[in-house]
């Protein structure tokens, strides 16, 4: 008989304390993992937005709009290879398909080069650009409105009244997996022609610029400002990242309120573990007497009860790291691509989640194991074979 | 029966223990009364503004304040429906909003503001309308009031501050105000024209409310309104709106937070079975001895758990004295409907607390049921063995 003998009938030897522990710790390593997924996923959009583009928005707020021929002084700024621009539409499916997609009006000139994740062919590109009350969409919106290419699409809107009516012209292949596969968008000009948007007549929501070299990202940004601050509308350029976080900055304290939630399943998982671990070494004092008796050294004792904790843990934090893939990439995020693509375009666990939640376990196993292996360490022979219960 | 005193004083002599699991479902009913306190205080917010004898006019298709867009010539038309309370304070109010992007104090990134440009009868309008500090806005000016949820909280948007809403033309923050707890607390008030004006949108509204002279005189209102096909609006009750506008946010949180407790609660009760089995296993002579002297099977079953249910509930109303710190907590969140941001305070309702302490009691029980199932088998003759 062994070290690892020893300890590994240690392990089992209260089967029952100890499946309910590993069960305890796999449950909290996946409650761990599920929220550091959420928080990841829910910033996903707005990390994978390109680096080399810059969004232009009112100085005021997203919500009021900026005159068409803004975009030509865009353009003239030197670094900035391309620019386009959209306008938002608030687009709701009369059928009630769905509750929520993007959809705006777009310069069909230059959207698609601009934003060129967005990939339609050259023969739908052409027929777009012949086509005034031409659409393209996702793939994902289009199995939604169960529409195909030559399709009819009505379309409402929040803003505007009365149905739109649309022709399907393509659907755009997202290059990336972070690319949102649920928007539509139609011509700008079409939009801009009828009379429903009278009062917005020749006015546009935002730019958005390619730029050459990513490195001067902030100082084409203030160039651009520049040019309009002595006009009635000011400008914001930022980088299209801080764009799409400025659409989630209202979730920030959501975001932070589950950072902290994280933090408090792992301290609840160590205060489970601790226990567990307190009660066997109070019930082994007397045997760990005999071990000290018959020449094994104060570190033998401690490492066998911090050997078995980060055992535990481990197998615990396996389980746990397990269940969360399967959960994650097995129900919840096809399920959430699906249904709430508009919020989460795609949804998986990423591998450094994972990492962390089984580097937490072992972490944790240590620390609760810590203070008892020390105590039974430092304890006298004499009084733990006094020691019967 | 078994004393009660028999399971305090078992607690009691394992402190530690008794202390590590109690503390883990302090932890437990700590998230899940904080998210019940929020549902409550949203509730608060939106759920519970809005008066009955009042209606909201949009127009067709929009479900929310901002997207909508009244013509003046078309709210004028509105006085003369039928039921409308023509009296001073009633009447009809055309109210334009817009959101504002606003940098977060302390450099925490930028949220959306709600600015109400309200003609000078739309304070009165609302009697639970307030002002807290400052002083109320001169008619026709461009001075405006904040609500005290977000007073101080965003850049130039507290008292005796100023921002711009165009190109210079600032709006002046002379005064707080309070609206019984409702959303109103999260915007900004200003005179209708002039902020109308700075925004360019001088020939419309965003909304009309609408005071009737009775609650009942509604569906009249609205079918007349509604039918008008030259209108092109639709009526709510301002309750309703109100209901409507939260049902998103509130459904969105308040089930992230309760499905985050529940399995919260799971670990928390493998926790209690995992001390409750200990303490069952480590008292097998006393549980012998306590069948010996005549307790009955169910006697020990029931003695158990109610130990294992005492334990919950120190533990859970440990947690409710550390939940009662949020309600100093504001939480601001982003509603769907408008865009803007509302700031939430946590409510502590009777409900939230009676919610909590049922939780705690569920924790208890499912912890302790196969602890106490199994000290009940327990032979008397063995156990005494040893």
């Amino acid at each position: 008989m062994n070290f690892t003998t020893y300890a590994r009938r240690n392990v089992f030897r209260r089967r029952g304390r100890t499946i309910l522990t590993i069960a305890a710790i796999a449950l909290a390593v996946l409650i761990f993992c599920l929220i550091r997924t959420f928080v990841a996923m829910w910033n996903a959009g707005a990390d994978a937005a390109a680096v080399d583009r810059l969004a232009t928005r009112h100085k005021v707020s997203i919500t009021m709009q900026l005159p068409k021929r803004y975009i030509e002084d865009v353009r003239g700024v030197a670094g900035v290879q391309k620019a386009s621009w959209a306008v938002w539409f608030g687009s709701k499916d009369p059928k009630k398909r769905t509750e929520f997609f993007a959809g705006f009006a777009a310069d069909h000139e230059s959207w698609f080069d601009v934003m060129d994740e967005m990939q339609v062919t050259p023969a739908e590109l052409a027929e777009w650009k012949t086509t005034p009350n031409g659409a393209i969409l996702g793939d994902v919106l289009a199995k939604t409105l169960q529409v195909k290419v030559g399709d009819r699409l009505t379309i409402t809107s929040d803003i505007y009244p009365g149905d739109w009516e649309f022709k399907v012209v393509g659907i755009y292949k997202a290059l990336r997996r972070t690319t949102d596969r649920n928007t539509l968008v139609f011509r700008w000009d079409f939009f801009n022609n009828d009379p429903r948007t009278s009062f917005s007549h020749e006015q546009i929501g935002w730019m958005i610029s390619r730029i050459s070299d990513a490195k001067q990202s902030a100082a084409i940004s203030q160039k651009i400002d520049k040019i309009f601050d002595e006009r009635d509308d000011q400008t914001v350029t930022m980088s299209e990242r801080a764009f799409q976080l400025s659409f989630l900055g209202g979730f920030s304290a959501i975001l932070s309120a589950f950072d902290i939630i994280s933090a408090v399943i792992l301290l609840i998982m160590t205060l489970i573990l601790a226990n567990a671990v307190a009660m066997n070494v109070r019930e082994r004092t007397h045997e760990y007497g005999v071990l000290r008796a018959v020449g094994f050294l104060p570190r033998h004792v401690g490492g066998f009860i911090i050997g078995e904790s980060l055992f535990i843990a481990a197998l615990g934090g396996v389980i746990g790291v397990a269940a969360t893939a399967g959960v994650i990439n097995g129900m919840v995020g096809p399920a959430l691509e699906e249904n709430m693509a508009g919020m989460f375009p795609y949804f998986f666990t990423p591998s450094s989640v994972l990492v962390t939640g089984f580097a937490a376990a072992l972490v944790l196993g240590i620390l609760a194991s810590v203070l008892p292996a020390l105590r039974a360490s430092r304890l006298r022979v004499t009084d733990a074979l006094r020691r019967i219960d | 029966m078994v004393p009660f005193r028999y399971n305090v004083r078992s607690l009691l002599v394992r402190k530690l223990t008794t202390f590590a699991t109690a503390f883990g479902i302090a932890m437990v009913v700590f998230v899940f009364a904080a998210a019940l306190m929020l549902g409550a205080g949203i509730e608060r917010a939106l759920g519970n503004s809005g008066r009955a004898d009042t209606v909201i006019v949009l127009r067709n298709g929009s479900d929310a304040e901002l997207s909508s867009g009244i013509q003046n010539d078309l709210l004028n038309l509105l006085v003369s429906q039928p039921g409308v309370n023509t009296a001073a304070q009633g009447g009809v109010i055309g109210e334009a909003v817009a959101i504002i992007t606003a940098e977060v104090v302390g450099g925490a990134g930028v949220s959306n503001v709600l600015i109400r440009a309200t003609p000078a009868g739309g304070y009165a309008f609302r009697p639970e309308f307030k002002i807290v500090a400052g002083r109320a806005p001169a008619p026709g000016t461009n001075e405006v009031v904040v609500g005290k949820a977000i007073a101080g909280r965003f850049k130039g948007v507290g008292l005796n501050q100023s921002f711009d809403l165009r190109r210079n033309r600032p709006l002046n923050v002379v005064g707080v105000f309070e609206a019984d707890g409702s959303s109103y607390e999260s915007e900004v008030w200003g005179d209708l024209d002039v902020i109308r004006t700075s925004l360019g949108r001088s020939g419309a509204v965003s909304s009309a409310r609408v005071r009737l002279t009775s609650p009942a005189q509604f569906s009249s209102f609205k079918a007349s309104v509604e039918g008008d096909k030259q209108l092109g609006m639709k009526a709510m009750r301002e309750p309703d709106y109100f209901r409507k506008q939260s049902e998103a946010t509130s459904a969105i949180l308040v089930g992230m937070g309760t499905g985050v407790a529940i399995l919260f609660g799971l670990a928390a009760m493998l926790g209690a079975a995992i001390t409750m089995n200990g303490a069952v296993a480590n008292r097998s002579r006393e549980i012998g001895t306590l069948r010996a002297l005549g307790f009955s099977r169910w006697a020990i079953w029931l003695s158990f758990l109610f130990e294992a249910v005492v334990l919950s509930v120190i533990g859970g109303l440990f947690g409710l004295v550390m939940v009662m710190g949020m309600t100093l907590v504001k939480f601001p969140v982003l509603n769907f409907q408008t865009f803007s941001e509302i700031v939430i305070s946590f409510e502590a309702t009777s409900g939230v607390i009676i919610g909590s302490l049922i939780f705690t009691v569920m924790m208890g029980i499912v912890g302790g049921l196969f602890p106490a199932i199994r000290a009940a088998r327990i032979s008397p003759i063995e156990a005494m063995r040893g």
